[in-house]
């Protein structure tokens, strides 16, 4: 074989005569990408995707079919054959029906794969299982525990029953695991020599301060309080999150090297400057600690306290009073937080005060109910109108009667007074849950928003001073959930250890195919009741702050996880269109039209065919023709209405030929294929 | 005497058969023969009848019905004038004679069916001079000097692939003659298999041994019933004559040949689908290269020429390479034949020298536009073609020319357009056709053309969006690129040349959700203006779903919720009151 000189993108390589482009620029290192290719069978041209150019030909070549002859110049990059290669993927993905993931896991803001952690646990594998979330969320005891889980109110057996218990089962997974003795440990990269400051130790710093560390540079985190944790430790209540889990994971923050220094305050014990100049980069995640107040007469008065100033003081055992009749104003979760702690610490009569009905507190139902069973009063439509005192002291609340008005803009009904209408109660403490705000002091250098939040780029996470960046309760929009804050904070990770590496590479949200579904599609589903969390009873776990759940046994844990409708697709991790879709930066949408529309076939065998994600690559028929002789699949069909189909239609003839090799299926670019042994 | 009708396909649907059999009847024990030809190439004047004596045409008659066989009959017997009101009249007779007829110059002239009126017309001469004085490689030389360029609408030089095919190495070598003439509103490949198949045959078998095939095939569209016959039958004849199968005419040149009927896919037209179609595989177009000169049927040499392309081999190998090039311009020799249809006066079939201009067919050889329209577009090349403005009606037939306008020469269809077609709905057409045929193999044609195809219809529905041109040009562009056929790379074709010069036409559907040529009926509202309705009771009368109403004498009015905007109110309206908005 004599060898040839080519040019590929300016530079020389030497191959063999007779090679394709595309197997020299492969060989070299070069990619370029290919949906209908591959080794072992002939070039078809199908898609379209590997397009190249070259010099003096004005035509774009398949590089899968082109053979390069000696001088040849070819371009493997240019802005044409991007734009080539992006219309042809955005031609496929117009019609391409399905879901890469599942709704769980776009809704969850970290970006969980909740369908594969799941299906993990329905297999016993809970450390890998651990690892799976740990890809995203490094504290899965305490979110599980915790998290609103909007995984939950996003999963499809919403459409048959009740959705999957996904949050516990991810605390179950990572609770098997913590227990095991052999705890999953991420393996971190060789030392990066650059070094990174974390301003606050919540969920937010410690997520960015794991990933960090994961990818080798030396991680410090400050914070203000005793312990790490921050919100996770000092506003969450130990009935609800023991802090014995919390410990544990943080221990495993630790053990990756990250150096955590607690009691250190920003612009007391520490500048900002000193920081800032210390390490390549700092992150600011001080979250929002200042409870908001009401605005109402009274509030100066002793025994009125901020909630999580209230769920601070017992967090740190400190002692707290409160008398006998508490009012919790709010209906938030730290509302709930508030009132169910203070029904803990003895008060005889704890009132939950909001100025709507129960249908349109935020707080989550479950916490709304279970503190209704510990004791709470609601006092609906109610408005806090003045805090009467003696002698500086709390001693009642005049409400405010309330109905509800017209929706506002975000489609909850107003709150509006009625005139006249007042109530008083004889109260002892009243804690005011009703928002939080951020402490800026310290950090005068950086710029805050209009909301008195710090100022970050939604996609860099950056502030306005360079190598320092933002994330959680302490930017933008405010305070949040934890995992937004956990969310953000692994994404900040990815975009500073590339700032860290001399670029920085703004985080994009990846684009997903997603379907639309009714409850139509469901409807031949079987019913199976939602996991029951086992729980103290109410009369019981009322005295104490002890965890409340039980926790889920292992046999309910894996038949919960059985209940995944599996949504997302089986191939995501595999699938070159969606891989290329987001290497090309597609937006399909422009070209939305008639999609194929046939149902998913069982009967071939051991396959099960999904025409909607079929890209007509013919790979599946090509390996068939070549292994079990011609005629099994073949195409049908012309113009867009064209599909593969057993030849003849004729299943059960056809599939008496087939050798159940699955060369098909592996052969297969996306999920329109699936072995089903 | 001979009475000849002519029976084309076309002339038989225009009822040239009963007319045959009509004079069957009349001239029984009359002293005349009765015998028939292919097509001259005159539709817009079917059924025709020549009249000859010792060989020459003394009447043409045209539009001849069964009824008029007794006329003929009469003049037959001496009655001069008995078919002077069928006589073709002089204007019209300067269809024909403003044409230079070299593929069609047997067409509508000898019987298709007999190889001796064949022969007696030089038939075969070219066959034999070539088989007993020249070799392949000469024969190969007169045609570079020709400079013929395939007829199928690319263009590329025949001699370049004849002298591929034969310079590939290998014994077993293929000619192929791609008959699947598919463009809508052309048929010049089914007027010459019908009306001349014998030149066929003997184009393809100087190809065949200029390239040194042993095997040639013809792939003839199955919806082409008459041509399939004639061919088979000239085929038998040719073989009894010696001029096919074994040691051809002595030379000890073997050549056989065979018809393989299409199952109608128009993508089979593009050379490679053609040749997956003949091995039986569905017609899906191949990666080129290898080109079918290197790896065809069968993975042998194989070389694939148009119809028309093999009808002008015999007469250029008699009268010399030198004396096509001699027609034509720098870069297109000889003559070109065009299906001419659509709004013209006189359609029909067309053959003119290269560097005439669309002027002179459309106006001087068609007669203009039908009711003297305005002229507003011509479209050549069918569904991979393009739309050519009034603006450039002095362009040349060539293949540079054509090119530069957005069109392409084509195959030879050539549709007119008066001022009543909408240019967005005929893109639309065309599109429809190509997305619809596309093999489904390619992504960017498969689903280009469909998406494409939606924003026209989109569009021609009034449901078109600001940015819709330029998206519509975005995926244009990126079809004729990345598409893997000449199916899908010219598909965009209709759509960007109307663009590019009836862009108005676009933006008037888009903004104004008006059609400016009263044509696409979801744009359309129609009204009756009283002032100048008389009540005659016509539009309401010839109103297909009753939506008029109004009593004679008075004005009357369109229920415009069950209007279907047809628009024959508009077109019977003598008074101009029917309005369209």
């Amino acid at each position: 074989m004599n060898s040839i000189k080519v040019k590929i993108d300016g530079r020389e390589y030497v191959c063999e005569n007779g090679m394709t482009v595309l197997q020299v620029a492969r060989a070299n290192g070069i990619d370029i990408p290919a949906l209908c290719f591959i080794d072992e069978l002939k070039p078809y041209g199908a898609c379209g995707i590997c397009t190249v150019e070259a010099a003096n030909t004005p035509k774009l070549l398949r590089a899968c079919a082109t053979t390069v002859f000696d001088g040849m110049e070819i371009s493997t990059n240019s802005d044409r054959i991007r734009r080539s290669r992006k219309t042809a993927l955005e031609l496929l993905l117009s019609d391409h029906t399905g879901d890469c993931r599942g709704p769980c896991s776009l809704n969850c803001p970290a970006g969980t794969d909740c369908q594969g952690y799941v299906k993990l646990i329905s297999e016993g594998k809970y450390k890998e299982a651990t690892a799976l979330v740990k890809e995203r969320v490094p504290l899965p005891a305490s979110i599980g525990r915790v998290c609103p889980h909007p995984c939950e109110t996003a999963c499809r057996r919403n459409f048959v029953e009740q959705p999957l218990s996904i949050a516990f089962l991810k605390a179950f997974a990572a609770d098997r695991d913590l227990a095991s003795g052999d705890k999953y440990m991420p393996d971190p990269a060789p030392s990066s020599g650059k070094s990174v400051g974390i301003i606050g130790g919540g969920p937010a710093g410690l997520t960015a301060a794991y990933f960090l560390a994961v990818k080798g540079h030396a991680v410090t985190v400050y914070d203000s309080m005793p312990k790490m944790g921050g919100m996770l430790r000092y506003g969450i209540p130990q009935y609800r999150l023991p802090k014995e889990v919390l410990d544990m994971e943080i221990d495993t923050i630790e053990k990756l090297g990250v150096t955590l220094r607690n009691n250190i305050r920003i612009g007391k014990d520490i500048s900002f400057d000193e920081i800032k100049t210390k390490y390549d980069a700092t992150l600011v995640a001080i979250g929002a600690w200042q409870s908001s107040s009401m605005g109402v007469p009274g509030e100066e008065l002793d025994g009125v306290i901020g909630g999580i100033d209230f769920l601070r003081s017992i967090a740190l055992g400190n002692p707290v009073s409160i008398g006998k009749n508490v009012a919790v104003c709010g209906g938030g979760n730290t509302a709930m937080d508030a009132c169910r702690s203070a029904v803990r610490l003895g008060a005889e009569n704890v009132y939950v005060i909001y100025r709507r009905t129960r249908d349109e507190m935020p707080a989550e139902k479950v916490e709304i109910d279970e503190a209704e069973e510990e004791g709470v009063q609601y006092r609906f439509l109610c408005n806090p109108d003045e805090i009467t005192g003696e002698n500086g002291r709390v001693n009642g609340i005049k409400l405010q009667k309330m109905r509800l008005g017209e929706p506002d803009a975000g489609g909850r009904r107003r709150p509006v007074p009625i005139e006249g209408e007042f109530e008083y109660t004889d109260i002892d403490t009243v804690i005011m849950a009703i928002g939080q705000r951020i402490s800026p002091e310290g950090f005068d250098e950086l710029e805050f928003n209009q909301r008195g939040n710090i100022s970050a780029d939604e996609s860099t996470f950056r502030t306005s001073v360079e190598g320092v960046f933002a994330v959680g309760d302490a930017t933008n929009r405010g305070a949040s959930i934890a995992i937004e804050a956990i969310g953000e904070a692994q994404k900040a990770s990815e975009v500073i250890d590339s700032y860290l590496n001399g670029g920085i590479i703004p985080y994009k949200k990846p684009y997903f195919v997603e379907k639309t579904v009714t409850e139509a599609d469901f409807a031949d589903r079987e019913r199976i009741p939602r996991a029951k969390m086992p729980q103290r009873s109410p009369e019981e776990r009322k005295h104490d702050f002890n965890e409340i759940n039980l926790g889920l046994s292992e046999e309910t844990a894996k038949a919960e996880a059985k209940r995944c409708l599996e949504c997302g697709c089986h191939d995501y991790y595999d699938c070159k269109l969606i891989k290329y879709a987001n290497q090309y930066d597609v937006s399909p949408a422009k070209y939305a039209g008639e999609k194929h529309n046939c149902d998913k076939e069982t009967q071939l065998v051991s396959i099960e065919r999904d025409q909607n994600k079929c890209i007509l690559c013919n790979l599946c028929v090509r390996v068939c023709d070549e292994e079990a002789g011609k005629g099994i699949i073949g195409l049908v069909g012309r113009g867009f209405t064209t599909v593969i189909k057993p030849e003849f239609d004729n299943v059960p003839e056809v599939t008496a030929f087939c050798k159940d090799c699955l060369k098909c299926v592996a052969s297969c670019p996306t999920g329109a294929l699936k072995a089903l042994k | 005497m001979k009475i000849v009708v002519g029976e084309g396909s076309c002339g038989i649907a225009a009822g040239a058969a009963k007319v045959y059999s009509a004079l069957e009847s009349a001239l029984n024990g009359v002293n005349a023969e009765l015998t028939f030809t292919g097509c001259n190439g005159m539709c817009f004047l079917e059924p025709i009848v020549d009249i000859c004596d010792k060989g020459n045409l003394i009447k043409r008659l045209v539009r001849v019905t069964p009824g008029d066989a007794g006329k003929i009959a009469a003049f037959v017997n001496g009655d001069g004038d008995a078919v002077k009101d069928l006589e073709i009249s002089d204007d019209d007779k300067a269809f024909l004679d403003k044409q230079t007829r070299i593929a069609l110059r047997h067409c509508g002239v000898i019987n298709p069916e007999k190889i001796e009126e064949y022969t007696a017309t030089d038939g075969y001469k070219a066959l034999r001079k070539v088989l007993t004085s020249m070799t392949p490689e000469e024969v190969i030389e007169v045609i570079k000097t020709s400079g013929l360029a395939g007829r199928g609408g690319a263009g590329f030089p025949t001699w370049f692939k004849w002298n591929a095919a034969r310079q590939s190495p290998g014994e077993e070598k293929y000619l192929i003659c791609n008959a699947d003439e598919g463009d809508p509103g052309a048929f010049m490949d089914r007027a010459v298999i019908e009306s001349d198949p014998h030149n066929l045959i003997e184009g393809m078998l100087i190809g065949a041994y200029a390239i040194g095939a042993k095997e040639a095939i013809v792939y003839v569209r199955a919806e082409y019933p008459l041509a399939i016959s004639r061919l088979e039958k000239a085929i038998s004849q040719a073989e009894e004559a010696g001029y096919l199968g074994d040691s051809i005419l002595g030379s000890g040149f073997n050549c056989k040949m065979r018809i393989k009927a299409g199952a109608g896919a128009f993508v089979c037209g593009e050379e490679t689908a053609l040749i997956e179609s003949l091995q039986g595989e569905r017609g899906m177009p191949r990666l080129k290269p290898p080109f079918p000169a290197a790896s065809g049927y069968w993975y042998k040499p194989s070389n694939i020429n148009n119809v028309e392309t093999f009808a002008n081999v015999s007469w250029i190998i008699l009268n010399g390479g030198e004396a096509f090039a001699a027609m034509g311009t720098e870069n297109s020799k000889g003559t070109k034949v065009f299906a001419l249809t659509g709004k013209v006066k006189k359609g029909g079939l067309v053959e003119i020298p290269m560097g005439k201009t669309l002027r002179d067919v459309i106006f001087d050889i068609g007669g203009g536009i039908k009711e003297d329209k305005e002229f507003k577009a011509v479209q050549m090349g069918g569904p991979s073609g393009g739309c050519i403005p009034a603006s450039l009606l002095d362009t040349r037939i060539d293949y540079k020319e054509l090119a530069a306008t957005g069109a392409i020469m084509g195959s030879g269809g050539m549709v007119v357009m008066d001022s009543s077609t909408c240019m967005v709905s005929m893109a639309r057409f065309f599109l429809d056709f190509t997305a619809k045929e596309s093999c489904g193999k390619c992504v960017h044609c498969r689903i280009g053309t469909k998406r494409m195809l939606e924003m026209l219809d989109r569009i021609v529905k009034g449901k078109g969006k600001d940015g819709d041109i330029e998206l519509l040009e975005e995926l244009c562009f990126a079809v004729k690129d990345g598409a893997l056929c000449g199916l899908g790379q010219t598909a965009p074709n209709p759509v960007l040349s109307t663009i590019r010069y009836f862009r108005d036409e676009y933006e008037a559907h888009i903004n104004e959700k008006r059609c400016p040529a009263h044509s696409c009926g979801d744009l359309l509202s129609y009204s009756i203006d009283p002032a100048a309705c008389r009540g005659c009771t016509l539009c309401s009368k010839k109103c297909p779903v009753g939506a008029i109403s109004g009593t004679v004498k008075n004005p009357h009015t369109i229920d415009s919720e069950a209007c279907v905007k047809c628009g024959s109110c508009f077109n019977v309206c003598k008074f101009g009151a029917v309005k369209v908005n």
